[in-house]
């Protein structure tokens, strides 16, 4: 553990300050210069600003759709573990594959997207998606939402199943509507809950890697930083700055799941 | 009570649009590994192959001889089939082994540190796996680790560690002692008790860890791309650059992720209770 977490996250933090290049000479002390740098580097800027777009919806998604399933299968009485093993699936899979096998729903011609909105009756046979990177960055988001949606009704759903019975029975003699136990008792009984799972799904959503790479390659537009970071490190062999970039993401990642937390703890509190 | 109609539709509605967005996918990628590739033309397409073959799948197993592209296609899946196996497996087993001993210390054994020890272990639970990537590369560089079995099962090992620690103390610490009382009554080493009175009663507890762990090195794709670009090259890495030729070999990709996900699937359909008994206890802070 040492060896392999400790050492190098101080190793990254030391060497950051550093031009640790393997294709230059020596490891000169250049102070801040690498995070600076991050300011005026252009495309990373893009970077950034389509890592943010990525957790901005795939959260918003995740949690709304989260939410609403979890109370679904809360609902369900017969063959709740399936339907849950079911929805859990996804999860399991290994993200490259499932990247993988949404790029082929997605592809032009043979597609299942472009085959089942022809079956509609509308002209998209050769329509190929990855053109426009506004429709690229939201499919991306779509299999990012597939995969990672699961964790957030498992840990929603946990809580829901948590709340006694006897709060809805009470509700239900007072008159109280099946909207108006969600709103009254569910949702503010599973704020906790749904804070983790926004926090999860944020953490994630930075990480966001394999379901970009595979399926828009390099390409600027849709690139996330952790690719940035990837290209820098890997292809340009510019050591230092990567780890710079890189702990500015955890930086970043951290505070906002902070956030969270504080939130939700401040707003339980006034309760 | 008697549930209004209505209300359940709705929920039976929901719950069919829930299932088909979970599983469509899969299912679109298993009958697309059986399709022959000649009907990937036909317009329109069909929901359904309406002729079923095996060939993808006999290409990639190696039942017909043949190369595309100068590669033997077959040797190159089984290789990073066998790979993917072995450090998935290898990682499991250390990381359940390490971890369960290490449970067992922090739970019953008082050493000096003992707290401090065990948060700081679990504390890297925070620390996202790319800010440590590149000077692991370097480690790895000096210790001739890359494209060797040992470095990347290692890698997964302190990657999933923390977490399964985390489990199995919590599994641990609810465990009534009594029973391990009575063992070291009749003089029973820490060893046996935890091999012959723990680890049975454990057992739901290590299952959840070693799920979480093997779908974890099973996935890895970051990793594997940085650290086993040739003779320990997995799956996931694998599969990709089936899609990086002149010519997309749709067939041949859909055969491999079928294989691939297989694993995962049969985890899910018949352990499920323990991966969401693990899934909520990594969440949970």
């Amino acid at each position: 553990m040492v060896g392999l977490v400790f050492y190098p996250l101080a190793a990254t933090f030391w060497d950051s300050l550093h031009r640790v290049d393997p294709l230059q000479p020596g490891a000169p002390f250049v102070g801040l210069a690498n995070y600076t740098r991050i300011f005026g580097d252009a495309e990373a800027g893009r970077a950034w600003t389509n890592t943010f777009k990525y957790v901005v919806l795939a959260v918003a998604f995740e949690t709304i759709f989260g939410v609403l399933a979890a109370a679904l299968i809360n609902q369900v009485k017969r063959g709740r573990q399936w339907v849950l093993a079911a929805v859990v699936l996804p999860w399991a899979l290994p993200p490259v594959v499932s990247a993988v096998i949404w790029n082929w729903i997605y592809a032009p011609g043979p597609g299942l997207l472009n085959g089942a909105l022809m079956a509609l009756g509308l002209n998209y046979d050769n329509y190929v998606w990855f053109n426009n990177s506004t429709y690229a960055m939201l499919l991306i988001t779509v299999v990012h939402v597939w995969r990672m949606m699961p964790l957030t009704i498992v840990i929603v759903l946990a809580a829901m199943q948590s709340i006694p019975a006897e709060l809805y029975e009470a509700a239900r003699m007072d008159g109280a509507s099946r909207l108006n136990m969600f709103s009254t008792i569910t949702l503010p009984l599973t704020r906790g809950a749904i804070a983790v799972a926004m926090t999860n799904a944020t953490v994630y959503a930075f990480n966001l890697f394999d379901e970009a790479i595979i399926m828009a390659s390099n390409t600027l537009e849709t690139r996330p930083i952790l690719i940035q970071i990837y290209l820098e490190a890997f292809r340009k062999f510019h050591f230092s700055y990567g780890m710079a970039l890189s702990l500015v993401l955890t930086l970043i990642a951290l505070l906002i799941s902070l956030g969270y937390v504080l939130r939700v703890q401040k707003t339980t509190r006034l309760d | 009570m008697e549930t209004p109609i209505g209300h359940r539709l709705m929920v039976w509605t929901g719950v069919t649009v829930l299932l088909l967005w979970s599983l469509v996918p899969i299912y679109w990628t298993v009958a697309s590994s059986l399709t022959p590739t000649v009907d990937f033309s036909v317009r329109p397409i069909h929901f359904y192959p309406h002729e079923i073959t095996i060939d993808h799948f006999a290409r990639l197993l190696g039942f017909t001889d043949e190369t595309i592209g100068g590669v033997n296609t077959a040797k190159q899946f089984k290789l990073a089939l066998f790979n993917s196996i072995v450090t998935s497996l290898g990682a499991t087993v250390l990381c359940v082994l390490f971890s369960l001993l290490g449970a067992y210390a922090f739970t019953r054994i008082e050493f000096p540190g003992r707290n401090v020890i065990f948060y700081a272990v679990v504390g890297t639970l925070a620390v996202p796996g790319y800010a440590v990537l590149i000077p692991l590369f370097r480690i790895m560089v000096a210790t001739r680790q890359i494209d060797a079995y040992a470095g990347i099962t290692l890698i997964y090992v302190s990657a999933y560690l923390p977490l399964c620690l985390w489990l199995l103390k919590g599994v641990l610490d609810a465990l009534p002692r009594s029973l391990e009382e009575a063992a070291r009554m009749d003089g029973a080493s820490h060893m046996t008790i935890l091999r012959e009175v723990i680890t049975p009663i454990a057992a739901p507890g290590l299952t959840a860890a070693a799920i979480l762990t093997f779908l974890g090195a099973w996935g890895q794709y970051l990793v594997p791309l940085i650290f086993s670009p040739k003779l320990t090259k997995p799956l996931t890495v694998m599969i990709p650059e089936f899609a990086g030729k002149n010519f997309i070999d749709y067939g041949l990709i859909m055969a491999s992720g079928t294989i691939t996900i297989l694993v995962p699937c049969m985890l899910v359909m018949f352990l499920n209770k323990y991966l969401i008994t693990g899934l909520l206890a990594g969440s949970g802070k």
